[in-house]
Formats: C-alpha cells, structure tokens, sequence
C-alpha cells in the first residue's frame, strides 16, 4: 500500500546544491523585496522549510536564523523578526518531516499552509505589537503564494537528485 | 569516520546534537532578546552596523538588475519626451527667476532689520546631494535608503528635503548607506507652522484610506485652519532650518464628540524622486534620538 504509485529512488543530495539553493532563494527575495509588493511570496521562507523537510539534518535551525537575522538586516525590520519565523518554520518542518512524504504532492500543500500561515501572523503580531503601522491586508497573500510555490520547489530542488544513476561513476575497474 | 571512534562513542547516526524543541527555545529566546534590545535597548546597533556593511556587496549586486533596466529605459526614452521635459524645466525656471532674484535682496534687507532689531541671525545649513538607493523593504515602516553614509559625514537625525520639500529626517547611519524615515512614517514628527496663520503645530505621519498622508496633531476644532494652506518647517526643534515647505492641508474633518479636528496634509516633495539633498541638522548638539522633539 505504501509503494502504490510509481515512485522514483532519488540521489543521495549534493550539500553544495542546498547552499547554492539558499542563497540564489535569498537574493531572489531580497529582489523580489524591493517591488514593494506585499503578496509576493517569501522564496527563502520556502527553501527553508522545503530543506528542513527533505534534509532535515543538514538545513537545521541555526541556519534558519542566521538567514532570517540577514533578511532582518537587509530589509530592515526588527532584528531577529525573521529569524524568529524561520526558525519556528525549521521546527515545524523537522516535526513532520517524517509524515509529510508520505503523502502526494497536493495533500502537502493542504498540511504546510497553517505552518507559513502561522511564521507570517508570528511576524505581523510582533510588529503590530512593538506599535508599528499596519501594512495592509494583502499581506494575508503571501503564505498562500508561498504554498503554491510549493510544487515548483519539488520539481526545482529535487531535480539533482531525480537524474538517472550513472554507474560508471563509482565502478571498479 | 575513523574505525578507531566505532567502538567509543555512539555512531554518527544517532548522534543526532540536542532536542528539536531545546533549539527551538534557545533560538526562540535568542530572536527575542534581539527584538527587545533592538526596540528599546539599542545594542543591536553595531551588530546592525557591521552586517549591513557585510551585506553591502551582495545588495549592490540585486540592485543591478532594476538599474540597468533604468538605464536602458532611459536610453529608448524617445526624444521628444525629452524635448517636452526640458521645455517644462526651462518654464519653471523662468517662473522661478523672478522670485530667485529677488531672494538676494530679501536676504541682505531680512538681515538688516535683524540687525536693527538685535535678533538672532539665521543659520545657512551645509547640504550634500545623495542617491536614493532603494525604498526598504519592511512592509511596517516608510522608509528610503540613500547613498551616503557615516563616511560622508551624514549625521544622525539630518533633515533631508527634495525640490518639493522636506522628505524625511536621518534615522540610521550605517558606514555607506543611511537611512531615512520619510514624514509620511508613523514615527516621524516635524514641528510645523501654518504659513497664513502663524499656528505652530505638531505633524505625524498617517495613512488615509491608502494613501500616505501627514496628521496635524492637537489642533482645536475651533482653530482657524483652511483647505490649502501651507505648513512650513518653524525651525524651533533645531534640527530643520525654518522655513522649508512640509504639505499643504487636503483634508479637515471636524466632528462634534471630538475636541481636535482631524486635520491632514499632502506632502509637496516628490518622495519617489532620484535624488535628494541631506542638510546638517542646525543646532547639532540636540536631538539625541535622531527624531524631531
């Protein structure tokens, strides 16, 4: 029952690739931060947590903080805003990243809605709290966009490892 | 892994450092502590400092794709667009030159009659022209970043105006960059004068249905105020030279419960323009918070 559908043994993943992974998801929000538009979707929130699921010993808390106190300083915000939202992110995807796989792909989506959801209010409640100015209702957008993104980051992250075995690449000769 | 360590320790698959939840409280705590030192203590500023300058290359760098798409947007700007804007600046400045001449005269005759009546004389500030680089990011705050920094000599809590008018005020200094709160912002206040009145009064930032705005504070509901006037800096704070333009009121609400109006402004300066000109603060001894008292 487990086995039904077809599924694909991936590569063992290269460590090199989650790094370069990370950071070209950093720049892209830090791009996509300077549109000044509040639905665009957190790309690095979701290579965090798309990490934290699939290689959850590798992409640990301690990076999610240290981008998220980066992406603090760049945009500016409250220091340790994001990183506080990443890492509660990190955790989440740590705590059912043993579930999650099991399912397909849109059932996924369904169960990482609440967790970015959640690292989004984490960060509006903080803000609103410390007394700041209230940014408007499309940044309710931004986790939905982020779930939608969701399936691009399956096909794009785990393309490396989805390449067919080359067994010329370790064969006794 | 060396065999030596097999038969000692654990092997690495169950080593696996602490628990997911300890991480989570330690980092939680740690974002926290960082939060309420950055709000209220201050003693995240050199860590602040020294990471957006660690940062700097790598902003320059996402910042070329939007710049080069400028410049070439400016290249394909066909020239009788230019020719129209050139005409529309030559205008201005005909219509500008009168007064601008006159402006000579004023001054030698304003510091005159200063003198005559022993008042203080009036201070010329020292200004630089700076880049807007960006407007930041943060959704919260209405802020923009200029290309001039600690290195430049961009003091803490420096007025900055545009040709409109008074566009912000220095809010972080960073060693290359600085950033500047605009008057729209919620936290920024600039004492202000009522041109046709003479009614000192307090502005704040506020955002009218959308649309970024600033807030006379305090004003009675009986005071004389009308649609169109302006507000101009009054300079008692020390930190902008008296003066320069702020808004003109667009909008007064009068309500009976209430004993303020609520009174709100349009600012003159093009926020969104290029470039703008950071002026030293006048009195430069006040103002220890970099915001207006």
């Amino acid at each position: 029952m487990i086995m039904e559908r077809r599924q694909a043994l991936l590569l063992p993943v290269s460590p090199w690739f989650i790094a370069l992974s990370l950071v070209v998801s950093l720049l892209l929000s830090m791009l996509m931060g300077l549109a000044q538009a509040l639905w665009l979707p957190d790309v690095l929130a979701v290579c965090i947590f798309f990490w934290g699921i699939h290689q959850p010993r590798r992409v640990g808390m301690l990076i999610a903080f240290i981008f998220g106190l980066w992406i603090d300083v760049q945009q500016s915000s409250l220091m340790g805003q994001h990183a506080l939202s990443y890492v509660v992110l990190n955790y989440f995807a740590f705590s059912m990243h043993r579930r999650l796989l099991w399912f397909p792909v849109k059932e996924q989506m369904i169960q990482i809605l609440p967790f970015f959801v959640l690292s989004e209010a984490l960060g509006f409640i903080i803000r609103l709290s410390t007394g700041d100015d209230f940014p408007g209702w499309s940044l309710l957008l931004s986790p939905f966009m982020q779930t939608l993104l969701w399936p691009v980051a399956n096909f794009i992250l785990l393309a490396p490892q989805r390449r067919a075995h080359d067994p010329d690449a370790n064969r006794p000769i | 892994m060396a065999p030596a360590s097999f038969d000692r320790s654990p092997p690495p698959f169950f080593r696996v450092g602490f628990a997911p939840l300890t991480k989570l409280i330690f980092f939680s705590a740690l974002s926290l502590l960082l939060m309420f030192g950055d709000k209220q203590l201050q003693f995240t500023k050199p860590i602040r400092a020294s990471l957006s300058t660690l940062i700097l290359p790598v902003q320059w760098l996402v910042l070329q794709p939007g710049q080069v798409a400028s410049a070439i947007g400016d290249y394909f700007q066909n020239l009788e667009q230019a020719q129209k804007n050139l005409q529309a600046v030559q205008l201005e400045a005909l219509q500008q030159s009168t007064r601008s001449q006159q402006v000579e005269q004023l001054l030698i005759e304003n510091q005159n009659l200063r003198q005559l009546l022993d008042l203080k004389p009036t201070f010329t500030t020292s200004s630089q022209v700076a880049e807007v680089l960006f407007d930041v990011t943060d959704p919260y705050n209405q802020r923009i970043v200029i290309d001039k920094g600690e290195v430049k000599n961009v003091a803490l809590g420096s007025p900055v105006i545009d040709a409109g008018g008074v566009v912000g005020q220095v809010t972080r200094v960073y060693p290359f960059t600085a950033e500047v709160t605009l008057l729209t912002d919620r936290d920024q206040s600039i004492p202000v004068v009522n041109s046709r009145t003479g009614a000192r009064n307090i502005t704040r930032g506020d955002i009218l249905a959308g649309l970024p705005l600033i807030e006379l504070k305090f004003v009675p509901a009986s005071a004389d105020v009308k649609e169109g006037d302006l507000l101009t800096t009054s300079g008692i704070d020390g930190v902008y030279p008296a003066g320069l333009q702020v808004g003109r009121i667009s909008h007064i609400e009068r309500r009976v419960d209430i004993s303020f109006a609520r009174i709100h402004a349009t600012p003159l300066a093009e926020i969104k323009g290029r470039h703008v000109l950071v002026l030293q603060p006048t009195g430069s001894t006040s103002a220890p918070n970099g915001k207006a008292p």
